[in-house]
């Protein structure tokens, strides 16, 4: 089976059921996707298949065919942060930061068809992701940062 | 990826496409002997699949929340908008916010993990708007499923489409039967509920408050 | 090598001592208990070393023993180093440093001993003294209770002073000049002239000399860091994924674990089939551990599927097997058997309540801790010891406890503490510790990951304590007049000590914490604590004992004041007895603009409590909507004396506030069959985005000790909005989780 992922080509021999999320980290060693819950309840696992936020826990690896995932490695790295990340960084959003690559996916490819969200907007498209520490204040105030941020690009 | 609306688009084909499919369903007459009285019995049926929580909860209106049927928490077995915030949109795939696909990811696989997001052969999303069952009465909801401006075009033939299609790329009514992970299948099985609405069409797709006719309509000869 | 200059500075010795191309600063501790190991002189080989400062020519690196759960103190500990040190915060490595006794944490003792955090009479003073030398010979390098910044905060700045002076003293025999003349800046020394010399460059030489300890700490107004707004040195990583938690960790060969543990806590396994499992791909092994099965796969995926796919017969459960036996057992154990102690008894209640008196019962239930991260570890153990990755806040018990299940000395298990994605209490516990070590003994030489799935958290964590209250109250003149507040509660700290091999001396203060000590001044004001036989397990949960009592108190208090006819917040002021709190009430009564009308349909509630000595208000802002309450707005001011970040600190004050209204409205663990009935966050879900209401934080500092901030925001929120309810719409919430009464939007 061959996955594209963060624009690499990887061939793995895994079971066609067997959970992207698991797949990425176990077999290709990619562990910005974090497990939390397994059931679509948190998104920390959160990546972006042809530029779609989806749960990796719920994506058989067999159902993916060549589509390009992107992790939070490739939306962008320490040296050259996506707006988005750096908006997290602005705002100072993560406390234990484990739900925040989750995060940072679901609100970068919200933002990416959606460039001026309102408040509701965005207290719907982030409701799905949990954050145990409760950083939700701050990621709201991010979330707009980065709107700005893209759109001034 | 995404086939935004596949059911609103299916028309109704002449040619019965399910002879060659893969759907697994035998497929009943539509020209049976069905009397009226048979044919709202059947409509009986019809009706308690539509407004089981598994096929009802994505039949909203414009509000476009989808709703969920609780197992567990304060209530359970309570109906309740859906959790996370969760909001269709006039796209009614969440689209303008968050995609159902997000979670609800397009699988042919059984579902079988308690508690998590149901998937089906096709991508997950609210039925279109004309098709809301929430708030209707028995007889609106049959006045809707009969009618081809309110129904996507279908005709009895294609009602019957509708359901072996379905069938053959493992969606949302034959996941209404086999939601799996502990969740309550809607009553009957997918070949009952395709047996019930062929006799539903045959006796002239009666509606309840119809007055009683004296031969059947014509949607059901064609 | 050590050379043992000692001081008595505060409660600890500071030193320096030579190590392989450079120097390092740090704190003596006394390797054998002495009549007072604080003060006395230690001869060479009496004192055991660590660093908080290390300096070799490659570079400087900082030791931050408390564990980092997302609180923020790695970061907060490097701040508080390089203050002092004159260093930038990204100049510097920053390591956990490895478990050692030298590491203990003065602060967190001062809160086992029952005596109220501003108590600084003889007794209490002499209690703390006492427990902290205990926890000093006892080892424990413990993070929780709100104590790492108490602990730290004194230390390390004066760690990070003694390194910066006698860098300056070994700079001034290089050239000659007077260390007076000398300046530091950005890990440089700077002479008059303005030649800059690496403390890299001095690392060798500043080991040849005698530290320099008699440093006073700086006067707050010089600061560059503490106080202002600081870029944690978590953050770049932690917003892109490349900050490597626990869970995260790989080592070549490893394998994966998954367990399947009795779900009836403490219950046998009494027969298994494990010929599904053992024939599903990548399955290596399945082995017994303690209370079940784990599974040894190639896959983390692989070992959840077959650990689900093992057929088991479980044994019962040692405490009662439906939920209504143990709410049961609460309501029964109001009686003078089970009484633990009146801890506070002013005026005379029974006389006082001889006339007519308002009653009330409270409830708190269960509640799982699930932090996002599961609970993970990796153990490769063989004949010469064991090496363990996981993050815990008790990093010398997890080698006690590595060490006992394979069979070596502590010594020999060498820990590597990781950054943690959450706690809320639940890695003070060593459940995922000694089942990895079982596991990993049983395959020697193989490096295992045990994760737990979060199906097995569930069933294996070990919840919030379950209580109840009884309260009985009279008012009289439009004043509170008197109250008797009777609580009872399993007790977490002797269920938690309980696995750690120990036992509780005395009455347990968590049952009645905050509430006994509560700062107002009634005519007639009784607090006693009952408790409830063992039921099942439970632990510290954020907040700990406060987080039932600080609801059973505030809320019947408010119940008090409606009946008196008078105002929540005058009539605390009014009863108020301490200053530092008199502060905190009167600047959320400013915030909130406290008695300006809100409209219809709407309400504000007010709570304030103080745990772990710091007292937190907080006034919560609710509407009635048709389609339930809507929470819209949450003030909150809290006095920690000294606010080391401001930025973290209204983070983790909205955190906490999070964390306390969200657990209130919906969440719960609830037994039947003798097993948890929640098995993922569907059915335990908090707080998310979008219920979330904006939380405007104050941060006082006229309290005389610097304390902190993770736990102290929990307590008062489900009162204040529990009363936030009752002023919209009538209805007095007295048992959590609310949703089981009121909708919520």
């Amino acid at each position: 089976m061959e996955l594209s992922v963060n624009g690499t080509s990887y061939s793995l021999d895994v079971e066609e059921d067997m959970p992207l999320l698991w797949a990425l980290r176990d077999e290709l060693g990619i562990t910005g996707p974090k497990y939390g819950c397994g059931i679509a309840q948190c998104g920390a696992c959160t990546v972006h298949i042809d530029g779609q936020a989806v749960r990796s826990c719920q994506m058989p690896v067999g159902d993916i065919g060549n589509a390009e995932i992107t992790t939070i490695e490739g939306l962008g790295t320490p040296e050259a942060m996506h707006a988005v990340q750096q908006a997290w960084v602005d705002h100072q959003v993560a406390q234990c930061g484990y739900c925040q690559s989750g995060q940072i996916m679901q609100a970068a490819a919200f933002l990416e068809t959606h460039p001026e969200p309102s408040d509701e907007d965005i207290d719907r498209a982030m409701s799905s992701n949990l954050c145990r520490c409760g950083t939700y204040p701050r990621i709201r105030a991010a979330v707009k940062t980065a709107a700005a941020k893209l759109q001034g690009a | 990826m995404r086939i935004l609306l596949a059911a609103a688009t299916a028309m109704a084909c002449a040619a019965p496409l399910w002879a060659e499919g893969d759907h697994g369903l035998t497929i009943p007459s539509l020209t049976a002997e069905v009397t009226p009285e048979a044919g709202l019995e059947a409509w009986d049926r019809l009706h308690e699949v539509f407004t089981h929580p598994r096929c009802i909860n994505c039949h909203v209106g414009e509000e476009a929340v989808p709703l969920w049927t609780t197992t567990h928490g304060a209530n359970p077995g309570e109906t309740r908008p859906h959790g996370m915030n969760i909001h269709g949109g006039d796209s009614r795939v969440g689209a303008e916010y968050i995609d159902c696909g997000t979670c609800h990811v397009t699988s042919t696989r059984p579902n079988t993990t308690p508690g998590a997001p149901p998937h089906a052969g096709l991508d997950w999303q609210l039925a279109p708007l004309e098709f809301q069952w929430t708030g209707k009465t028995p007889a609106e909801i049959c006045a809707q499923v009969r009618d081809p401006e309110r129904n996507g075009g279908r005709d009895g033939a294609g009602l019957i489409e509708h359901i072996t299609h379905d069938a053959e790329v493992a969606g949302f009514i034959t996941w209404g039967f086999t939601p799996g992970a502990g969740r309550e299948p809607a009553p009957g099985s997918l070949q009952s509920h395709l047996d019930d609405t062929a006799a539903w069409v045959a006796a002239g797709m009666p509606c309840p408050g119809d007055p009683l006719p004296a031969s059947a309509p014509t949607e059901a000869s064609e | 090598m050590g050379r043992t200059r000692t001081i008595a500075r505060r409660s600890f010795l500071i030193g320096s001592a030579a190590v392989l191309g450079g120097v390092a600063f740090g704190t003596y501790l006394a390797v054998k208990p002495s009549e007072n190991p604080l003060t006395e002189s230690l001869a060479e080989g009496e004192a055991a070393f660590n660093p908080f400062v290390k300096i070799t020519e490659q570079g400087i690196t900082l030791i931050a023993p408390h564990a980092d759960s997302g609180q923020g103190v790695h970061s907060m500990q490097t701040a508080l180093i390089a203050e002092e040190l004159d260093i930038a915060l990204d100049q510097a490595e920053v390591s956990f440093g490895a478990p050692d006794p030298a590491y203990y944490n003065t602060a967190m003792a001062n809160d086992a001993v029952p005596f109220a955090a501003f108590d600084e009479g003889l007794a209490a003073r002499s209690m703390r003294v006492v427990a902290s030398s205990a926890f000093k010979i006892l080892g424990v390098q413990g993070t929780g209770g709100s104590s790492s910044t108490p602990d730290q905060y004194d230390k390390l700045r004066a760690a990070g002073a003694m390194a910066r002076e006698t860098l300056k003293a070994a700079a001034a025999r290089r050239t000659g000049l007077p260390a007076e003349q000398l300046k530091t800046e950005n890990g440089r020394v700077i002479t008059p002239t303005g030649e800059a010399i690496p403390y890299t460059a001095l690392a060798a030489e500043a080991a040849q000399i005698p530290p320099v300890t008699d440093t006073p700490l700086r006067d707050p107004a010089e600061w560059r860091l503490i106080g202002k707004p600081m870029q944690r040195t978590d953050i770049v990583a932690k917003s892109t994924g490349t900050l490597p938690y626990g869970i995260d960790i790989s080592l070549p060969d490893m394998l994966h674990a998954a367990v399947r543990i009795n779900p009836r806590q403490g219950g046998e396994l009494l027969d298994f089939d494990a010929a599904k499992a053992e024939a599903m791909r990548g399955v290596k092994a399945v082995l017994p551990v303690t209370g079940g099965l784990a599974v040894v796969a190639d896959n983390t995926w692989r070992a959840f599927k077959a650990a689900e796919a093992l057929e088991v017969t479980w044994g019962p459960a040692p405490y009662p097997a439906e939920q209504a036996e143990h709410w049961e057992a609460v309501a029964n154990s109001f009686t003078p058997e089970r009484l633990n102690t009146t801890w506070r008894d002013d005026g005379d209640v029974d006389t006082a309540h001889q006339g007519e008196v308002i009653t009330a019962e409270y409830r708190a239930p269960y509640v799982a801790h699930q932090p996002l991260e599961p609970l993970g570890a990796i153990i490769r153990a063989d004949a010469n010891g064991a090496e363990v990755w996981s993050g815990h806040q008790l990093p010398r018990f997890v080698q006690m406890q590595v060490a006992a299940k394979v069979g070596c000395e502590m010594e020999q298990v060498t820990f590597h503490n990781q950054f943690i994605g959450g706690s809320f209490g639940h890695r003070l516990e060593f459940d995922v510790i000694t089942l990895a070590a079982e596991i990993a003994a049983q395959l020697p030489g193989v490096p295992i990951k045990l994760t737990f799935s979060r199906e097995e958290d569930f069933a294996q964590d070990y919840p919030r304590q379950i209580g109840m209250a009884r309260s009985t109250g009279s008012v009289k003149d439009g004043r509170v007049e008197s109250w008797a507040l009777d609580i009872a509660t399993v007790s977490s700290s002797v269920s938690q000590m309980g696995r750690m091999g120990l036992s509780l001396s005395g009455p347990d203060a968590q049952i009645v914490a905050g509430a006994w000590n509560m700062p107002f001044a009634l005519p007639h004001l009784r607090v006693r604590g009952y408790i409830v036989p063992e039921l099942a397990p439970t632990s510290s949960w954020r907040s700990v004992g406060a987080s039932t009592s600080g609801f059973f108190a505030e809320g019947f208090f408010d119940e008090l004041i409606h009946a008196a006819g008078a105002d929540p917040l005058e009539e605390r002021l009014r009863l108020v007895t301490r200053p530092v709190h008199r502060q905190v009430l009167e600047a959320i009564g400013e915030m909130s603009n406290w008695g300006s009308d809100l409209g219809a349909g709407r309400g504000r509630g007010l709570a304030m409590f103080e745990s772990f000595g710091v007292p937190v208000a907080e006034v919560v802002e609710v509407t009635d909507t048709p389609a339930g309450i809507r929470i819209d707005k949450v003030f909150v001011a809290a006095d920690v004396g000294r606010v080391v970040d401001p930025v973290n600190f209204e983070n983790l004050v909205q955190g906490g506030v999070i964390w306390g209204l969200g657990h209130a409205i919906n969440s719960e663990i609830t037994y039947a069959d003798g097993k948890a009935e929640q098995s993922n966050y569907h059915m335990a879900e908090g707080m998310r985005l979008y219920q979330t209401p904006q939380i405007e934080v104050r941060g006082l500092e006229n309290g005389s000790h610097v304390r902190g901030i993770g736990e102290p925001p929990v307590p008062p929120a489900a009162p204040a909005l529990a009363n936030a309810i009752f002023a919209a719409t009538g209805t007095r919430l007295r048992e959590m989780p609310f949703y089981k009464h009121i909708n919520f939007v």
